[in-house]
């Protein structure tokens, strides 16, 4: 099964994160907070990372761009969880290597199908 | 400018001009005058000395005539003619008119000697000759020119008064000598006057220089170079002028950095709330996922079963937070409209008729279980548009939900797009329109104000904060475009969006295409907002 690592401050935004996913069959990691999300994530890379951007101390972009300098987290497929909706924060989470982008408030419904969907892209990228 | 400068100092140059010329003018008038009669007087007078004081010793020689001969009489007489430059005749008459002697220059006649005398026979003349006061008067000769006539009578002792001397003099000199000084002074006046023209026009540019100075100062300032001054040292008015100009300048350079520090506040201000708005969404959308991912969770089963009386609950906390997440977002638009930072960066050539047709899909299952007929036409082959598509899609997104959500069942949504010219600006106008409850006039000119809403009882019945226009109005003014609403009440309202043809910051740029002018409705039900 599939192993997703939540990183959010909101404890219960992990909570439902993790809940939605489990429900679903996933296998969840969570933490809340930035540093030592990132230590764990690349001392066992997981199969998806679900990312926050708001975080104190260190934030979701500056994870994302220290992940994606070390070659363990080079490919791991990022979605990026955030409450900016604009264009622009979009395109920029982009360019810094996350692989999607999901906007609060959205359906469970919607989160599940953009894992799945990234996670069977990454594979096929990985048997290719 | 050039030209005002050039009539300052010619109309200087011109009152100094006027005043040196009137001052020669009148001089060279006294002079002809004044001076003519004087210089005649003192001629007349040495004219009467002159005949005065040869007339006796004259006579003496005319009687010694026989003793000395012709000969030294006529070189005596000569003589005393070189006496006197204006003596132009010298006669001896006796008492009785007869004249004896008549010299001309050189030509001296005696009469008497087989020539018969000529004899005198003008009345003043004889009365003068016989009395015994010596007589002068002014006469015309025969050739008409002025002459002066000295009668001097000889007496010798008393009662022995035989001949009188008569003098002639001519003015002849006197007036030659005054036409030269004539012609001296016009000459004089001449040159004069074009000294003054140059001393007037150089004092004249020394008075204007002072106020070229103050004007290159204007000037400066009205470049934008507000830090320079102007410096005049002439101790007059127009110092003064440059000291208050000056000062002006001063007042202005510091109102200037007032404005500038307070449009900085302002920014500054602006910024924060536009952080504030962010922030604020931020913190409410983060729970409103929490609130509505549970939720859902619990309406679809997902956290074991529950009651049909919880799952109608949960279902009733849904709705509600999915209103209370659609407003956030409009806020969050709104913010950003107003700071105008994603329209100039996100703009992209967009095909309008696609855009309407991805909006209207999302109705149409809306539409079609509210019975509700829908009517789209595009004008084939219209333009692209260059916009920011999620805001322009915003706008029709909001307009069309209006449409649709005031029409009643069985109503009519249209929507028209066609090229068409906006005030000498081409672009296209789209048009929606409905068949619902209509705007009353009165109301019609708010709608798109922020936070106003037309009935209170609308806002329970339909929800929103009455953001949805004035979005729309904001971003359609963001474009350069422009929208207003018509409507009637009980039969309909239509909204016009009007939008200029590619880049909004370059207009009237003509790339042919049909275009329609835009009919102007009644103004009382007719609302315009433009950019």
């Amino acid at each position: 099964m599939a192993r997703v690592f939540v990183v959010d401050d909101e404890p219960d935004m992990v909570d439902l994160l993790a809940t939605i996913l489990r429900s679903d069959g996933f296998e969840v990691d969570t933490d809340t907070d930035g540093r030592s999300a990132l230590a764990r994530l690349l001392a066992d890379p997981p199969d998806l990372v679900l990312l926050d951007l708001m975080m104190p101390d260190l934030d979701g972009m500056e994870l994302l761009k220290l992940l994606r300098l070390d070659s363990k987290g080079a490919n791991v497929p990022v979605l990026v969880v955030s409450a900016r909706s604009g264009h622009q924060d979009q395109l920029g989470t982009l360019q810094l290597g996350a692989n999607a982008y999901i906007c609060k408030p959205f359906s469970p419904r919607e989160l599940v199908r953009q894992v799945r969907q990234l996670l069977e892209t990454s594979e096929a990228e990985t048997n290719a | 400018m050039t030209r005002r400068r050039v009539l300052l100092q010619t109309r200087i140059a011109r009152h100094i001009a006027f005043a040196v010329v009137v001052s020669l003018v009148l001089s060279a008038l006294v002079l002809v005058v004044f001076r003519h009669q004087a210089v005649r007087r003192v001629m007349e007078r040495s004219a009467r000395t002159f005949t005065s004081l040869i007339s006796l010793p004259l006579t003496e020689r005319f009687g010694f005539l026989g003793s000395g001969g012709k000969g030294l009489l006529d070189q005596y007489i000569v003589q005393l003619q070189e006496l006197n430059d204006d003596v132009e005749r010298l006669e001896i008459v006796d008492v009785r008119g007869n004249v004896f002697l008549r010299a001309e220059g050189n030509n001296v006649i005696l009469f008497g000697d087989g020539i018969e005398p000529p004899i005198v026979t003008d009345r003043e003349l004889l009365r003068a000759i016989s009395g015994l006061e010596a007589t002068a008067v002014q006469v015309t000769e025969a050739d008409g020119s002025d002459a002066y006539r000295v009668v001097a009578p000889v007496v010798k002792q008393w009662g022995e008064h035989v001949y009188s001397v008569v003098g002639t003099f001519t003015y002849a000199n006197v007036d030659r000598q005054l036409r030269s000084s004539l012609w001296l002074s016009a000459l004089i006046l001449a040159a004069g006057l074009g000294l003054t023209h140059w001393v007037s026009v150089t004092l004249a540019g020394g008075i204007t220089r002072d106020v070229d100075v103050l004007r290159a100062g204007v000037m400066r300032i009205q470049e934008g170079r507000l830090e320079e001054r102007v410096s005049i040292d002439s101790g007059d008015e127009i110092e003064e002028l440059a000291d208050a100009f000056n000062l002006m300048a001063d007042e202005l350079v510091a109102t200037i950095r007032q404005l500038r520090e307070a449009n900085r506040e302002l920014e500054t201000l602006d910024q924060t709330k536009a952080d504030l708005v962010a922030n604020v969404s931020h913190e409410l959308k983060t729970p409103l996922t929490a609130l509505r991912g549970y939720l859902e969770l619990m309406a679809e089963g997902g956290l074991g079963s529950i009651s049909e009386e919880s799952i109608r609950a949960v279902m009733v906390c849904r709705k509600n937070v999915e209103r209370l997440s659609l407003r956030v977002e409009e806020l969050v638009q709104l913010s950003r409209l107003d700071r105008f930072t994603s329209l100039d960066s996100a703009r992209e050539e967009i095909d309008l008729k696609s855009i309407l047709d991805g909006i209207i899909d999302t109705f149409r299952p809306r539409m079609e279980g509210g019975g509700v007929h829908f009517v789209l036409q595009v004008q084939p082959e219209l333009r692209t548009l260059e916009v920011n598509p999620e805001q322009i899609e915003r706008v029709f997104l909001n307009l069309l939900d209006n449409a649709v959500k005031f029409t009643p069942t069985g109503g009519t949504v249209l929507v028209l797009a066609e090229a068409c010219d906006h005030e000498q600006r081409q672009g296209v106008l789209i048009r929606i329109q409905d068949s619902g409850v209509g705007i009353p006039p009165t109301e019609l000119i708010r709608i798109f104000d922020r936070f106003y809403q037309v009935d209170p009882s609308s806002r329970r019945r339909f929800g929103g904060m009455g953001l949805g226009l004035s979005l729309v109005r904001s971003i359609v003014e963001a474009h350069r475009g422009a929208v207003w609403a018509e409507s009637e009440e009980g039969t309909g309202s239509t909204f016009f969006v009007w939008l200029p043809f590619g880049d909004f910051g370059r207009d009237g740029v003509n790339h042919g295409g049909p275009s329609v002018r835009l009919e102007e409705a009644d103004g009382d039900s007719k609302a315009v907002r433009e950019a």
